[in-house]
């Protein structure tokens, strides 16, 4: 199934320079060459220092985690969690958790991994000169230390339920012996992030600057031979360009189709088959709880709880989902994306009512005195202004059909469509009203909502300002809970609180929708990363194409 | 015409000093830090975030910042990326070849098309050929370069898929094969990129490079050619062509930043790993050393186009040749 304009250059050469050279064809149980269409490309590919989402993608294939989480997400307890570096483990008391390393494991250049290299990991994404991103995920963690070569111990501050998550889910583990000697302040520009020697399915084998990464499988792999022989990612600017590729059969996976016009695309191309798993983002309209450019005062407008409940029962979020992303959105029931196991659609919510609404906008003083269409107050109109990062179609689109729908009921909004560092400046120093903003999480509940939407995020990432000490309490209480069901039960009455209270209308949660060749077989998808079991992947000899069995 | 040279030098270097200055200036009063991380959203501790910021230097006063980049870039080194993770020297190194073979496809499409054209309709003045390419150049020239590309891209690369869809070369097959495939295979690459940006800029070319034969058409010297009896094909080429080319080699001049600032849209859409999108990529990130090396870089080739029209002009037009001091700036006049 060779394309047209895989032949062309060759047709091109055979007259210019009279032949080619025959290419050696693979005839292994592994061909097989997988292109992914990458949006972007990384940095550095040191997973310590980057936290960039094909980084994320090769290193699943490069380094090892001790072990990782199943494909339920559970990040309570360690029940469970797949082993991968680390063959087995037990806990030595409340606070210890030991893990053994599996002796067969080998870093790509024939030296052993070994408990030493965990330390060493723990150091380094610990160490401020590294400035790595899951820092902070790593705060409860005391001590990492190395009992002998192959048993490494882990001793935390402080006993809570997903402590084994922390251990295992941040640090990949890195090479003490490759790292020891580069200065920790030069590790993100460090010739090993683009070069890296790691311990996984994967061996590193090239980067075009601007073009490809490429690896091929390690044979020797002590968890089994994987799959596919080569791995490539295809690095483009953006997400028209990839599925483009994608639809032309030019790669062969993109693991995030993201808008209903590009999944409406992928489904024309007879070569692909779609796969749904479960997003991690989810987007909601912020009201700003202090005064626009002074965090002193309340805002006169959504300082008010029973005005921002009523603005968020004048929004009809089901019918925006339905209209804007098909299939592919979802309500979210609160401040949680469907990746997460505290999603749950019981969780009660203000309804769509706009009469109620109208009740109380009047009941607090709202009325359109003037009639000139547009409710006021003291001779304040109810009109506020939303602000949007102008690269997002989508937000931009939401923003729109909010306007309309905040217009029916007498409120007058503006849209202020800004570049994504304004808008970052506007929600630190607090000059804004509304803004619609994404956010996404890691597999755990405890991080992304703490940072977001109680009191400790203020001044970092909760923009809202809001404020709750009901709802801090509740979290407090579901990130220390020493079961599932309590935690859970305690998430639900955290999300109602904050649905009560509404410093925010949650908008939508996105799924996700992969578009991959239908000639690869065994595809699994972990909902918080899709290229964690690439390894299993397989093409079939009767399913390969040239490039599955070209060969060097 | 040495002391012009240099006095045009001069001016050069100090064109390209205060692009770089006012970018450099602009750039970091802008919003945006190295905290940003791919997926645009912020690194949320502050302990690490802080780091990133004194390690690039950027907690300092931006005149210091200035001076010291100004003494870098002296000494050649532009700066460390903080998107890209590494030194800004070699990402241009990396990007530039991809662009200069783009941008010198692009000419030679513009160049080489828009010539033959204006001659051709030229010779062919008020028949039908005339009439038709004259329309047909007017609407490719309105044309936004950007929707011409994705035009090209949705009917060449999806539709009837003659030519790959972005990138510079085959990911999967050149690593493997000989380098006579790759080379053929990156020609392959080029060619809906080159097209789109050398496409319009032929349309504009033809049609100054018609008008400019019209013109030297009437003129006393073609006509006493034709007296003399010359053959007509001498008369084309040898007296009007000749002259015609003038204004060619001024529009020559003024297509370098049409180039590169084309190359900018053009590379994005086409996944071609040059410099432009590498420019797009930084102004995103607010990724300041590229973004204002990259200034230099292309600022330095406008100039230098402009001063190498100026100068083949000199050289071309006896006019102004022999006149030394009325040497004006043709190019940017």
């Amino acid at each position: 199934m060779t394309r047209r304009y895989e032949i062309l250059p060759v047709v091109f050469l055979l007259v210019a320079l009279g032949g080619c050279e025959r290419r050696k064809l693979c005839n292994a149980p592994d061909c097989g060459t997988l292109v992914d269409a990458a949006i972007g490309e990384p940095g550095t590919l040191l997973p310590a220092s980057t936290e960039e989402i094909t980084a994320r993608d090769v290193d699943e294939q490069l380094f090892l985690k001790l072990a990782d989480v199943g494909m339920s997400i559970n990040t309570i307890g360690d029940e469970d969690f797949q082993p991968l570096l680390a063959k087995q483990w037990e806990w030595d008391g409340p606070l210890t958790l030991v893990f053994h390393i599996d002796p067969r494991a080998r870093w790509h250049d024939g030296q052993p991994v070994t408990a030493v290299d965990v330390a060493f990991t723990y150091d380094a994404y610990n160490d401020s000169a590294v400035a790595s991103p899951y820092r902070a995920q790593l705060k409860r963690i005391a001590s990492v230390t190395a009992r002998d070569s192959l048993t490494a111990v882990f001793r935390f501050r402080e006993r809570y339920p997903e402590m084994f998550y922390d251990a295992v889910y941040h640090m990949r583990i890195l090479p003490a012996h490759l790292l020891r000697s580069v200065p920790r302040d030069q590790w993100k520009t460090a010739e090993f992030g683009r070069k890296p020697i790691g311990d996984g399915p994967y061996r590193f084998v090239s980067w075009q600057a601007g073009q490809a990464i490429e690896l091929r499988s390690d044979t020797t792999f002590f968890l089994g031979r994987p799959g596919i022989r080569r791995l490539i990612w295809r690095f483009t600017p953006d997400l028209g360009v990839a599925v483009t590729q994608l639809v032309a059969d030019q790669v062969d996976v993109r693991e995030q189709l993201v808008t209903p016009e590009m999944i409406d695309r992928a489904r024309t191309a007879k070569q692909l088959k779609l796969y749904p798993y479960s997003g991690n983002v989810y987007t909601y309209l912020a009201f700003n709880l202090r005064a626009n450019g002074d965090t002193t005062k309340p805002h006169p407008i959504f300082g008010d709880r029973e005005v921002r409940r009523a603005l968020t029962m004048a929004v009809d979020r089901a019918s925006l989902v339905k209209s804007t992303l098909g299939d592919i959105g979802k309500v979210p029931p609160g401040p949680t994306s469907s990746l997460l196991w505290i999603w749950d659609p019981e969780i009660r919510q203000l309804p769509y009512d706009t009469a109620q609404a109208g009740r109380t906008l009047n009941a607090r003083g709202w009325r359109d005195h003037d009639g000139d269409g547009v409710r006021d107050r003291d001779n304040q109109p109810l009109a506020f202004r939303i602000v949007v990062p102008s690269t997002s179609v989508l937000r931009r689109q939401y923003a729109r059909l909010l306007q309309e729908q905040f217009r029916l009921l007498g409120i007058h909004v503006d849209i202020d469509e800004v570049d994504p560092s304004v808008l970052q400046q506007r929600l630190t120093s607090g000059k804004y009203d509304a803004a619609i903003l994404s956010r996404s999480n890691d597999p755990s509940p405890s991080s992304g909502i703490t940072q977001t939407w109680t009191r400790a995020g203020i001044g970092g990432s909760n923009y809202a300002r809001y404020s709750s000490p009901e709802f801090d309490r509740l979290v407090d209480g579901a990130i220390a809970a020493t079961s599932r069901d309590q935690s859970k039960r305690l998430w639900r009455a955290a999300m109602e609180t904050i649905n009560a209270d509404a410093p925010a209308i949650f908008l939508y949660a996105l799924g996700n929708m992969a578009g991959i060749h239908r000639r690869v077989d065994n595809v699994q998808i972990r909902p918080d990363s899709w290229a964690a079991l690439l390894r299993t992947w397989r093409i079939p000899s009767d399913r390969q194409i040239d490039r599955d069995r070209v060969e060097r | 015409m040495t002391a012009w040279l240099l006095r045009r030098l001069a001016a050069s270097v100090a064109i390209v000093f205060a692009v770089v200055s006012f970018v450099f200036i602009l750039i970091h009063l802008a919003p945006g830090d190295p905290c940003v991380v791919g997926t645009g959203e912020r690194i949320t501790d502050p302990d690490v975030c802080r780091q990133l910021i004194r390690q690039f230097g950027l907690d300092r006063p931006v005149l210091v910042q200035y001076w010291r980049y100004l003494g870098e870039v002296a000494r050649g080194n532009f700066g460390y990326s903080f998107a890209l993770h590494r030194p800004v020297r070699d990402a241009l190194a990396d990007t530039m070849p991809f662009t200069l073979q783009l941008a010198g496809a692009a000419l030679l499409v513009d160049f080489g098309l828009g010539l033959a054209l204006g001659v051709y309709q030229a010779l062919r003045l008020n028949r039908l050929p005339d009439v038709v390419l004259g329309n047909v150049t007017l609407f490719v020239y309105s044309l936004p370069t950007f929707w011409l590309g994705l035009l090209l891209l949705l009917v060449f690369g999806e539709k009837l898929p003659l030519f790959p869809v972005g990138g510079a070369s085959d990911p999967v097959l050149c690593p493997l094969v000989d380098s006579l495939y790759c080379l053929a295979d990156r020609f392959w690459h080029l060619i809906l990129p080159a097209a789109t940006l050398g496409l319009v800029g032929a349309a504009g070319t033809a049609r100054f490079q018609r008008a400019a034969m019209l013109e030297v058409a009437n003129q006393e010297f073609v006509r006493t050619a034709r007296a003399k009896g010359l053959p007509e094909r001498r008369v084309v080429l040898h007296h009007q062509l000749r002259n015609a080319l003038l204004s060619f080699i001024t529009r020559f001049g003024l297509t370098f930043p049409f180039l590169l600032t084309g190359a900018v849209l053009i590379e994005t859409i086409f996944a071609w790993p040059g410099m432009g999108r590498l420019t797009v990529d930084a102004i995103l990130h607010r990724d300041y050393a590229v973004v204002t090396a990259t200034a230099l870089i292309a600022s330095s080739l406008v100039v230098a186009g402009n001063l190498l029209a100026d100068v083949l002009v000199g050289f071309a037009d006896p006019r102004i040749r022999v006149h030394e001091d009325a040497l004006v700036d043709i190019a940017t006049a």
